[in-house]
């Protein structure tokens, strides 16, 4: 280092003072500030004239040049260095990182913007940091890595839905996802047949970056539909210069990250013939030893099930124990990816053009997805001033689908059946019921099919004309095209098959959703010190979605799958639905002196799902900046490098309801093939978007030469008018109706730090840590309603003023009476009593489903031709319910299998337990309070990828640039305190913005193992 | 370039005009209130719609018979599956938040409000038909009513119905949610009221035939169930006496062989009123609950007790309708998929009329041993040639059983249900055989008052 900077000094020291030109052979090594590290690739350019040089692999340049020229070294991400030759012939320089927080490009909408001159929130990520992490979808590869976006994916389900969070919570009612924009076009994200993920039509390799709008100030320039936060999605365009090819193969293998434990057969009898002899000790007969009593007596109900169940073999010899919950994994499971790309260009046209094939085997049986994808991007300057180009992306996803988690045929629910249930009888057949406890969905392995295919086209063209070197106007074109299929076949042993010879239903979506953007933007400097930056235009629209499913049953055999071949057609429909967006926008950039910063924009959204009365809104936000670092008395301190203050505030919209809300409807039913109307919504004329009023304040530092940099953001989301389902008297015929009504706030705030720990030539060491905090409350809803109360028996989410949404509320358990067994309640909020009557405990808030922080830490080692890098992921505070608790932890309330840890049921007077006694039938405890209910926290190691390249000696004989062989290994370690599958878990068909923290039979994660390699040539 | 930018904005704002048309967007599936409620074809439609309520299986498409059997199980059948909800039913142990409880709720007020939008739409309706729209529409709202009551209060017989609290009326439709909307509950005097306005009104404007729908003599039969809640034999012998004699007239008869009259797939001659099911609208749930996976329902959740074959005189064939499936005994009556459920037979009306007859001392119609005998005649059992008024009301328990009639008569008649294990007795007046208000109902509405023992 110091000889580093005595090198720097020497120049400018001979700045000037030589006087003598001729030409000479100058010579010397570039090498990087950041690992000590020669860097190849620089170029040397004698400052005035286009004569230059490039380094070598080495570091080594080597130019001819006279005395009194001056040679400008530049690299990309490094600043620029300028050195006078004098009477040197060896000048070696270390290029300086461009100092990383204000000189990185961030997208916006509608353009891009420096890091240093940005006045609100933006969380950015290079697509390259999460190549090749082994995920269906781009989402779960952003998990943990961007501060204040909270992601989490329902199940280890394959293709189905993932949930984020952009700073909380802002709606009851309405959408809470982010808006998503590829290259521009706002694309289809929600919508699909049954759970089906639309962005897993997404092959994340062809991202560049991605960019979450997070504050007022970044998201208002997508006014009514940017309250949930924005994320912009850019894909890789090619460069100049040789077309450079990549060939990449990935191959891993997957389990679950976890299972439970059941009752094995000794166990479940002993268990189910003490629930059943419970109940007759307490009706007074003692079956065991009166045998007189036997005859009729509930043990003799359980034994006679036991014998069912049991099927051909004898439960009292304990002649079959099945691991059902075993039957529901697939121990083939794993990932497959081959990727292929060039890219490209000359001074007029540069390309991109990628494929790729994902396939992932899921850890559940009956459950895979494949992605096969394609993109080409093509940019061309047709002359100085005009320059089009096209994004083109197509893909195919292929998705072998599970049924909804509450469903007897997913997998999960296996374990229900009871261990002493042979799987086979003696055929050679599955055991359906009778035998089987329930339906063995084994049978659905053989015997159905289940694929959903989506075709995807999302393309887009663009021209940009340059009227001047400030004035500009860019048109964009979008077209998004989703295709869904799904073909379902149940055959005729199935439990939907069953009675009428098979049933199968074929179901077709397409949204074609179109989006143009038309916008100028203008760009000048005044008087060398006013920057000002102006982008102003209009976008449209529209969104169609058709759908149309038809179904039947009665096939001539199993085989014959497709409705070709039913006898009988039992039912179809066609839908049809859309809506539009007009909008005007206009947002202005200013800068002064290089450290004073300013933001105004605002938008004018028009919609037709908002009614009559208000068919536009305006959304207004404005932004401050202030560069402390560069004033004056901090410009050149290498303690405090980095220093900027930040301040937003503005109003956001959240239009995610439905498209005809507003109306007053009559529906169609139809009784006995007559057709007929009833009433399905109450109109409301004055419906309008939800209002997001966010305040944000922040400070970027960076601190020894930023070697480490870090954010700190504080912001208050304010969100009035709540698109609210307003629960109604059902004595009105209606359920709910839709108003704006109500207010909830999130307030929160956000850590970043980034540190180069070691940047050693062999070792080098870099740590990114970000950790969210976010406090939702609701704080009004419809005038004198202070609860939205549990809508399920099953489970507990609430809405509670002065809460959090989705809050758990029931009675609170209060564990097991020690004189009797009965299960018991608190009778009141302060706990002081308690009851054995369910219907007599106190509800209150008892859990929520909210995490009280969450984060990151990612770390990323070099050492030689090693490279090493984990993520831990970790969610805290947030608490689960276990919808399945009330049958398989339910100490023998039925004959499903129980968790192992029911045998700690009560059984004798005094015993001190929270398993009350065994009761066959009477619900001890079943029914839904906080006994099921566990803290969710969890840490988690998400990703760990060691990698190694091949040297460049090596390569060198092979011709090819580079070779790297890689370990990724996903969700390796999970450190929770959940005693269920899996602590990241969100049930599928309940899911919902109240619904959240519930486990319901839902599929483990996937813990995967794989082994890659990518070459460049 | 002036040119070019004047053409780019005259062509920009007639793109943006014809945009702003396009945030004026209508639906395809639904249409506005105001039209649905135009014309005569449309009226009559939404009268369609008012009879897919009452056909939901939160109704008449099976909850309402299978809650009728669950109250009355006395020993007889038993609740096996894992729905809790049935179960609670079953125990007369049910949880405020039981999730039937609050369907059927919620779905017959729906109906209600359906039939009130009717009602208050008559004038665009064809003079010709205008009748018999609102005696349909009259009828499904006092069914409607008389099945709430039935389940949501006390017995007419228990205490004193003016004061016992019944379920809210509501006799206009909504159009918006204001402070009418938050009611509080009537009577049970003033629903029975209200019943009985309806379906006495609703006779007399009903033509006695009308396809599968309302017509004279199914509202004659439901009027006869009502009079003999409130104990008034005579006024349940005339209206079932009308009921048979409007019915047979236009082709009714009993079935010959009793298992024939069952898992029909339209309406038998028997029939006086069932909810017709198909493959395109295919649920039952007393098919679902009592039938088995061979035929397309669920594990066989109610399974049939020895005590109750002990209910039937040897040689009846009735006995027929149990087989063994599952591991345990069932009843055929439900047996199969895609079948009407039947809601009011004419064997029922002979039943009713024997009994009013007797209790009256009267011969209506025909005497009381005679439509008994006509009942027995026909399950092989040898005609009676004395009666009493308990083999009436036996005859009627095994000519109906699993049909969902039994919890009402046990309570009109002032009986009891065994609890499944014996030990205990609940009363014709027990409050644990009364329904609690939906908790959801009683969150959304605090004008309501619970019903005793299910906490405030």
């Amino acid at each position: 280092m110091t000889k580093n900077l005595l090198s720097v000094f020497l120049c400018f020291f001979l700045l000037g003072s030589i006087a003598n030109a001729q030409t000479k052979t100058v010579t010397g090594t570039v090498i990087s500030i950041e690992d000590n590290l020669p860097l190849p690739g620089v170029n040397v350019i004698i400052k005035g004239t286009t004569s230059g040089a490039v380094t070598n692999l080495d570091g080594n340049y080597s130019i001819q040049a006279e005395s009194n020229q001056t040679l400008v070294y530049s690299f990309v991400g490094f600043e620029s260095h300028e050195a006078l030759i004098g009477n040197r012939s060896v000048i070696d320089v270390t290029l300086q990182l461009d100092a990383k927080t204000l000189g990185e490009v961030v997208v916006t909408g509608f353009g891009t913007i420096t890091k240093g001159d940005l006045t609100g929130n933006i969380a950015s990520i290079k697509g390259a940091e999460i190549a090749n992490i082994p995920v269906p979808n781009f989402q779960e590869a952003l998990q943990g890595r961007l501060a204040g976006v909270f992601v989490e994916s329902s199940s280890g389900k394959l293709g189905e839905g993932v949930k984020i969070r952009v700073r909380g919570t802002t709606s009851i009612s309405g959408g809470n996802d982010p808006l998503y924009i590829i290259d521009g076009l706002p694309i289809t994200s929600g919508g699909a047949i049954g759970q089906f993920n639309p962005l897993a039509d997404i092959n994340f390799n062809d991202i560049e970056s991605f960019e979450v709008l997070k504050d007022a100030s970044a998201a208002a320039i997508y006014g009514a539909r940017a309250a949930n936060g924005v994320v912009l999605i850019t894909t890789k365009s090619g460069a100049r210069g040789k077309t450079k090819f990549n060939v990449g193969i990935q191959r891993g293998v997957s389990s679950p990250t976890r299972k439970r434990e059941f009752l094995n057969a000794p166990e479940f009898v002993e268990l189910m013939r003490e629930a059943g002899y419970n109940n007759d000790l307490r009706n007074g007969f003692d079956p065991i030893n009166n045998p007189d009593d036997f005859a009729g007596s509930d043990l003799q109900f359980v034994e006679s099930r036991l014998n069912r169940y049991s099927g051909w073999s004898d439960w009292r010899t304990l002649e079959t124990d099945t691991d059902w919950q075993e039957q529901a994994f697939n121990p083939d499971a794993g990932v497959t990816n081959v990727n292929f790309s060039a890219s490209g260009g000359d001074e007029k046209t540069k390309f991109y053009f990628s494929t790729a094939y994902d396939k992932q085997d899921g850890i559940m049986i009956r459950n895979d997805f494949e992605r096969i994808s394609v993109r080409m991007n093509l940019d061309h300057q047709v002359n100085e001033r005009f320059t089009l180009g096209a994004n083109l992306g197509i893909s195919r996803t292929r998705n072998n689908r599970l049924a909804d988690d509450n469903q007897f045929n997913n997998p999960i629910q296996l374990v229900a059946l009871a261990p002493i249930t042979p799987i086979r009888d003696l055929d050679g057949q599955l055991y359906d019921r009778p035998t089987a406890t329930y339906y063995n969905n084994l049978i659905d392995s053989e015997n159905a099919q289940w694929l959903n295919t989506s075709f995807r086209n999302i393309s887009n063209i663009y021209g940009e004309y340059r009227f001047t070197d400030k004035l500009r106007f860019r048109s964009e074109f979008g077209v998004d095209v989703m295709n869904q299929n799904e073909e379902q076949f149940f055959g005729s042993r199935t439990n939907l098959g069953l009675s009428t010879n098979g049933f199968a239903r074929s179901r077709w979506l397409r949204i074609f959703n179109y989006n143009t953007n038309n916008y100028f933007t203008y760009i000048n400097t005044f008087a060398e010190k006013h920057n000002l930056e102006v982008v102003g235009g209009m976008q449209f629209q529209k969104s169609e979605d058709n759908f149309t499913s038809v179904e039947g049953q009665e096939f001539p055999l199993d085989e014959l799958r497709t409705l070709a071949s039913a006898a009988e057609i039992t039912g179809g429909t066609s839908t049809f639905t859309n809506f539009t967006f007009l909008s005007y926008f206009a947002r202005a950039n200013y800068r002064f002196a290089g450290k004073y910063l300013a933001t105004i924009s605002g938008r004018v959204d028009g919609s037709s799902r908002f009614g009559d009365n208000n068919k536009y809104g305006f959304f207004p936000a404005a932004s401050v900046g202030w560069i402390v670092s560069e004033e004056s008395f901090l410009k050149g301190n290498d303690a405090l490098s980095l220093l900027k203050l930040r301040a937003s505030y503005g109003l956001t919209g959240n239009a995610e309801i439905g498209n005809f809300d507003h109306l007053g409807l009559y529906g169609p039913v139809s009784y006995a093939l007559l057709p007929g109307l009833r009433p399905t919504q109450i109109p409301n004329p004055n419906l309008n978007w939800e209002k997001t009023a966010q305040f944000n304040v922040g400070v970027e530092f960076g601190i020894f030469r930023d070697r480490i940099t870090g954010e700190i953001d504080y912001y208050n989301k304010d969100t009035r008018d709540l698109l609210l389902n307003v629960p109604v008297p059902a004595t009105s015929g209606f359920a709910v109706q839709r108003q704006n009504i109500g207010r909830m706030q999130n307030y929160g705030f956000e850590l970043i730090l980034n540190g180069a720990i070691v940047t050693k030539q062999d070792f080098s060491w870099n740590a990114t840590f970000n950790l969210a905090r976010n406090v939702n409350t609701v704080k009004e809803l419809a005038p004198g309603q202070t609860s939205i109360p549990p809508s399920s028996s099953r489970f507990l989410n609430g809405i509670f003023i002065d809460e959090p949404i989705g809050v758990f509320y029931g009675p609170k358990y209060a564990g097991v009476d020690p004189a009797n067994g009965d299960a018991l309640y608190y009778l009141n909020e302060e706990l002081t009593e308690t009851t054995n009557n369910f219907n007599d405990a106190a509800r209150m808030v008892v859990g929520d489903p909210n995490p009280r922080f969450f984060g990151g830490i990612t770390n990323n080692f070099t050492f030689g031709n090693f490279d090493a890098s984990f993520l831990f992921q970790g969610v805290f505070g947030n608490d689960i319910f276990d919808g399945g608790g009330g049958f398989f932890a339910a100490n023998g309330d039925w004959f499903d299998n129980s968790t192992r840890d029911q045998l700690a049921r009560w059984q004798n007077p005094g015993d001190i337990t929270m398993i009350p006694q065994a009761r066959l039938g009477e619900c001890n405890g079943c029914q839904a309070s906080s006994r099921y209910l566990s803290d969710g926290s969890y840490v988690r190691l998400r990703t760990l990828t060691i990698g190694y390249t091949l040297p460049s000696t090596l390569l060198n004989k092979m011709k090819i640039s580079t070779a790297r062989f890689y370990f990724t290994g996903q969700n390796l370690l999970t450190f929770t305190k959940y005693a269920g599958w899996d602590p990241e878990v969100n049930a599928d068909y309940l899911a919902s913005n109240v619904f959240q923290g519930n486990d319901f039979y839902s599929a483990p994660q996937a813990r995967i193992f794989s082994l890659g390699l990518n070459v460049g040539f | 370039m002036k040119k070019y930018i004047i053409i780019a904005i005259l062509g920009l704002s007639t793109v943006f005009s014809s945009c702003n048309d396009e945030l004026f967007l209508t639906p395809f599936q639904s249409i506005d209130q105001s039209i649905a409620l135009s014309n005569d074809a449309n009226v009559k439609s939404v009268l369609i719609g008012a009879y897919s309520e009452t056909r939901s299986v939160a109704l008449y498409g099976g909850r309402l018979q299978l809650y009728a059997e669950m109250l009355g199980a006395n020993g007889e059948v038993r609740w096996e599956g894992t729905f809790n909800q049935p179960r609670e039913i079953f125990n007369k142990s049910i949880f405020v938040n039981n999730s039937f409880v609050e369907g059927t709720w919620a779905a017959a007020y729906r109906a209600i409000n359906v039939a009130n939008n009717v009602l208050g739409a008559l004038d665009v309706v064809n003079e010709d038909d205008r009748n018999r729209v609102r005696g349909e529409a009259l009828f499904l709202r006092g069914s409607m009513y008389f099945e709430l009551i039935k389940l949501y209060g006390l017995p007419f017989v228990a205490g004193n119905p003016s004061t016992n609290l019944g379920v809210p009326l509501i006799l206009a439709p909504t159009r918006e949610i204001n402070d009418d909307s938050f009611v509080s509950r009537n009577t049970v005097q003033e629903i029975y009221n209200q019943i009985l306005s309806d379906l006495t009104e609703a006779e007399s404007l009903l033509p006695p035939s009308n396809s599968f729908l309302a017509n004279s003599y199914v509202t004659a039969g439901q009027l006869s169930r009502v009079y003999l809640q409130l104990e008034r034999f005579g006024d349940a012998r005339d209206a079932a006496n009308r009921a048979i004699t409007l019915a047979t007239g236009t082709g009714k008869s009993l079935i010959p062989v009793f298992m024939e009259a069952f898992n029909t797939e339209s309406n038998s001659a028997e029939d006086l009123y069932a909810i017709q099911v198909n493959t395109q609208d295919p649920a039952n749930d007393m098919f679902l609950f009592y039938s088995l996976p061979e035929f397309g329902a669920r594990g066989g959740d109610v399974a049939i007790l020895a005590n109750h074959l002990e209910q039937y005189e040897p040689g009846d064939f009735r006995l027929s309708q149990f087989y063994t499936g599952a591991g345990e005994l069932r009843t055929a009556k439900w047996r199969d998929q895609f079948r009407n459920v039947k809601v009011i037979r004419l064997a029922e009306m002979y039943l009713t009329r024997a009994e009013a007859n007797f209790r009256e001392s009267t011969a209506i119609g025909d005497t009381p041993l005679n439509d008994i005998n006509r009942i027995r005649a026909r399950v092989n059992l040898p005609a009676k040639t004395t009666l009493t008024l308990a083999e009436i009301l036996q005859e009627r328990k095994v000519e109906l059983a699993h049909e969902g009639h039994i919890i009402h008569d046990v309570k009109r008649t002032r009986g009891s249900i065994n609890d499944n294990t014996g030990d205990l007795v609940f009363p014709f007046d027990s409050p644990r055989m009364v329904f609690p208000i939906p908790q959801r109902e009683m969150d959304a509405n605090p004008n309501l008052v619970q019903n005793p023992g299910y906490g405030n």
